[in-house]
């Protein structure tokens, strides 16, 4: 881990300094936006495969089910003998187990043929996050797991959990008694034993160096042994966590992009084609299951749901195309924890919230509660949800706005149509005079007059439609529409004989 | 094709297999042997095993006991001999994916693990939507498409993986006119080309026009042959069982009539 942090930081260092870098990295914001980000890339792209293969619920069975894995991995860290450390790797094995034993359990209730589906998975999962409950009770009392860190996570301490990697002045030092640097004291060497006091003359007393042994680079800067103070860069250990499911996921979803398709959309050729549909299904849980547990410490094992979820539903109203879909859900998701971060400190958009409590306060009786500040995480999945609703609104396609317009649309261009059938079918029918005749069209169509007015002065204006001595016909260009209507929604009988009796 | 050892005379051979879910048999010691080049149609009531038998020769699902050999080898060794074309209903049509996509999927298992469909595979592709006839909707989302698209999608599918045999199953069900009379005609040329082809079928009424051999199969295989042989009116009464009412004046061989009949043997079969 800290090799590969390391490595991190020296890539980063090519494009900025150490310190530009600490000063960065100090700042809370920016350290939680970015594990954030992290978090909303590493969730959406398997995000995305389980809600093609509706599956989004099981991403919420396996966010409360890895606290089991947890606590397990726990319980055996003790057994060894080792001190429990959340940034263990035993966890993330601990959490893809228990991932991977959710699936099967919900699997095989699913299998037995007692429930359907979805009580399956409501039977397994709260089964073993119970057991995670009861274990973590009973056996994991002191360690630091409390309900806070399951709700919403800690990402706005995020940048205050750091490794430190040391560039500069690194070298312990140590001082021997030669040393130009060592310092000198004297001390009583018979006092204690004997009851003396030192002033005692009966006291002996031995020289000894004070500042002898080995220092550390930044023991011996506070003893000012050295110069000038190690050149240290502070990294947040939640980046280097996130970051690291995030490139394995995108890895992951890279390199079996076909296969992931094929299986999601046609398990039964993918199996016939020998694509190991269980395999792929599997390896798909075990990274939900890593990304949920290395997103517990961030957001906690409960919004991280939102993470999987809401982006690629996000994307999902905007286009029909797979690949777009996994670009554009980590951008929702980035969108969101942006804007998130900001609405939990208490600006959204440039708004202060504050501001606007207050004056609010000035109107209605908010009994003092004028200062906004909120969880970091759940400010960041109502973002995430506010952009739901936005782009299914705005979406040109499945958007509610579109969908109305559309309906609309459709509807006005129906009525003309009708009105249009109708010109056409009577002109030069036998009963052409009464049947086009301008008082009484409306009355043919069953219509208010209004109605006609209003459909009438549409169609002419698009000349399709013309009036000569109080009569209403059809024009040539009203013709072609018809006939393009007929083709477009029409089956093919009732369009030939639409065509016919308006082409004769 | 040339025929090497006596296996090889068969494009399918199924011995003795036996399928069960929860230790309820679903085949029962099923024996099927198809030879290369023949339309063979698989018939029987619901629930009598008929996707089953697919799905098993494919290895989809485990079987208890039997084996399965295509062109003499098991399956995982004929994998690029066989096409399959699942129900329509198994997958979801509003899958975010296009025409073209769902047909390049057919050759997923050539290009293999990790390497993308390129060029020669989208050619392919379209040739094959040309021969169903939906060539033009290839970049059409496929959620847009009639069922009678959708089949002929799934055929196309079928189609680029240049199989030797085909298994579909119920490539007819639901379908318009048009698209039936398009699917059957593809199934001959595939015929005529020296492809086998399996296909779990519902209409009884059609199995004579469209199907030079056929299988009666309900969890036993009850008879397999020509349509002249094995499609009787016995075989069918064996096959949809006492639930037929009505069989009237039971004769041998098969008429007009009879076929009438027997297509009411489905629909009962059906609704039970």
């Amino acid at each position: 881990m800290l090799i590969i942090e390391r490595m991190i930081i020296d890539i980063l260092l090519n494009f900025t300094s150490i310190e530009q870098l600490n000063t960065f990295m100090a700042q809370p914001r920016n350290v939680a936006i970015i594990v954030g980000a992290l978090v909303a890339i590493a969730a959406a792209l398997p995000g995305v495969f389980l809600l093609l293969r509706k599956m989004a619920l099981t991403s919420d069975a396996i966010s409360h089910t890895v606290l089991l894995g947890i606590v397990v991995a726990f319980m055996i860290m003790v057994g060894l003998g080792a001190n429990p450390d959340l940034n263990s790797p035993l966890l993330l094995i601990g959490a893809a187990a228990a991932g991977v034993v959710t699936v099967m359990l919900t699997e095989a209730i699913y299998r037995s043929g007692l429930v359907k589906a979805d009580a399956a998975l409501g039977l397994a999962f709260p089964f073993l996050f119970a057991l995670a409950i009861i274990l973590i009770s009973h056996y994991v009392d002191n360690v630091h797991l409390d309900e806070d860190a399951v709700l919403v996570g800690e990402i706005g301490v995020a940048y205050a959990n750091i490794n430190v990697h040391c560039y500069e002045q690194c070298d312990s030092i140590t001082i021997t008694p030669d040393d130009a640097r060592a310092e000198f004291g004297r001390r009583c060497t018979n006092c204690s034993a004997g009851g003396l006091s030192p002033r005692d003359p009966e006291a002996e007393f031995e020289t000894y160096c004070i500042n002898c042994g080995t220092h550390t680079a930044a023991e011996a800067w506070r003893e000012r042994l050295i110069d000038s103070p190690p050149v240290q860069v502070r990294w947040p250990r939640a980046i280097t966590t996130m970051g690291l499911i995030a490139l394995v996921n995108i890895i992951f979803i890279t390199l079996f992009y076909k296969e992931l398709k094929l299986v999601s959309f046609d398990e039964a050729l993918a199996g016939a084609l020998g694509f190991r549909p269980t395999v792929l299904h599997y390896t798909l849980m075990i990274l939900v299951s890593l990304t949920a547990v290395a997103a517990f410490d961030a957001v906690g094992s409960i919004l991280v749901v939102a993470f999987f979820i809401i982006p690629v539903a996000t994307a999902y109203l905007l286009t029909d195309r797979l690949s777009l879909i996994i670009i554009l859900s980590p951008i929702f998701g980035i969108a969101g924890v942006y804007w998130g971060y900001d609405l939990a400190r208490g600006y959204f958009w440039g708004l202060p919230l504050d501001g606007v409590l207050q004056w609010l306060d000035s109107i209605i009786e908010l009994n003092g509660y004028t200062t906004w500040n909120t969880s970091i995480s759940a400010a960041m999945v109502l973002m995430l949800a506010a952009i739901f609703v936005v782009v299914w609104m705005m979406s040109p396609r499945y958007g509610l706005i579109a969908t109305i317009i559309n309906r609309r649309l459709r509807r006005l261009q129906f009525e003309d149509q009708m009105l249009l059938v109708h010109l056409y079918n009577h002109l030069g029918g036998e009963r052409e005079a009464e049947e086009l005749a301008l008082e009484t069209l409306h009355q043919h169509l069953q219509w208010p007059r209004m109605k006609l007015e209003r459909v009438l002065a549409r169609v002419r204006l698009r000349q399709l439609a013309k009036i000569q001595h109080g009569q209403v016909y059809i024009t040539q260009a009203g013709i072609e529409a018809v006939r393009n209507f007929a083709e477009q929604n029409l089956p093919v009988e009732h369009q030939e004989q639409i065509i016919r009796a308006v082409g004769d | 094709m040339t025929e090497q050892g006596k296996s090889c005379n068969w494009a399918l051979e199924i011995n003795d297999l036996t399928v069960a879910y929860n230790s309820k048999p679903a085949l029962w010691d099923v024996d099927l042997r198809v030879p290369e080049g023949v339309l063979l149609a698989i018939v029987g009531p619901n629930g009598a095993g008929k996707s089953t038998l697919i799905k098993a020769t494919l290895d989809l699902i485990p079987r208890a006991a039997g084996s399965i050999r295509i062109y003499g080898k098991p399956y995982r060794q004929a994998r690029n001999l066989v096409g399959y074309v699942p129900q329509r209903g198994s997958v979801d049509w509003d899958f975010p994916t296009s025409v073209l996509d769902v047909t390049m999927m057919g050759l997923y298992g050539k290009i293999g693990w990790f390497k993308r469909p390129g060029k020669k595979e989208r050619e392919l592709a379209m040739s094959a939507l040309e021969q169903v006839g939906i060539a033009h909707l290839a970049h059409r989302q496929i959620s847009q498409l009639s069922g009678g698209q959708q089949q002929r999608t799934f055929l196309a599918r079928a189609l680029v993986q240049d199989a030797q045999v085909y298994f579909m199953d119920e490539p007819f069900a639901a379908v318009d006119a048009v698209t039936e009379r398009a699917i059957v005609n593809i199934l001959k040329e595939l015929r005529e080309r020296g492809k086998t082809v399996i296909v779990v079928h519902h209409d009884l009424q059609t199995v004579r026009d469209y199907f030079d051999w056929v299988a009666l199969l309900n969890v036993e295989m009850v008879a397999v042959g020509t349509v002249y042989e094995a499609f009787t009116n016995d075989n069918l009464r064996k096959t949809y069982g006492g639930r037929i009412a009505g069989i009237g004046a039971a004769s041998g061989a098969i008429d007009v009539t009879s076929t009438r009949d027997s297509a009411e043997y489905a629909e009962v079969g059906d609704a039970v």
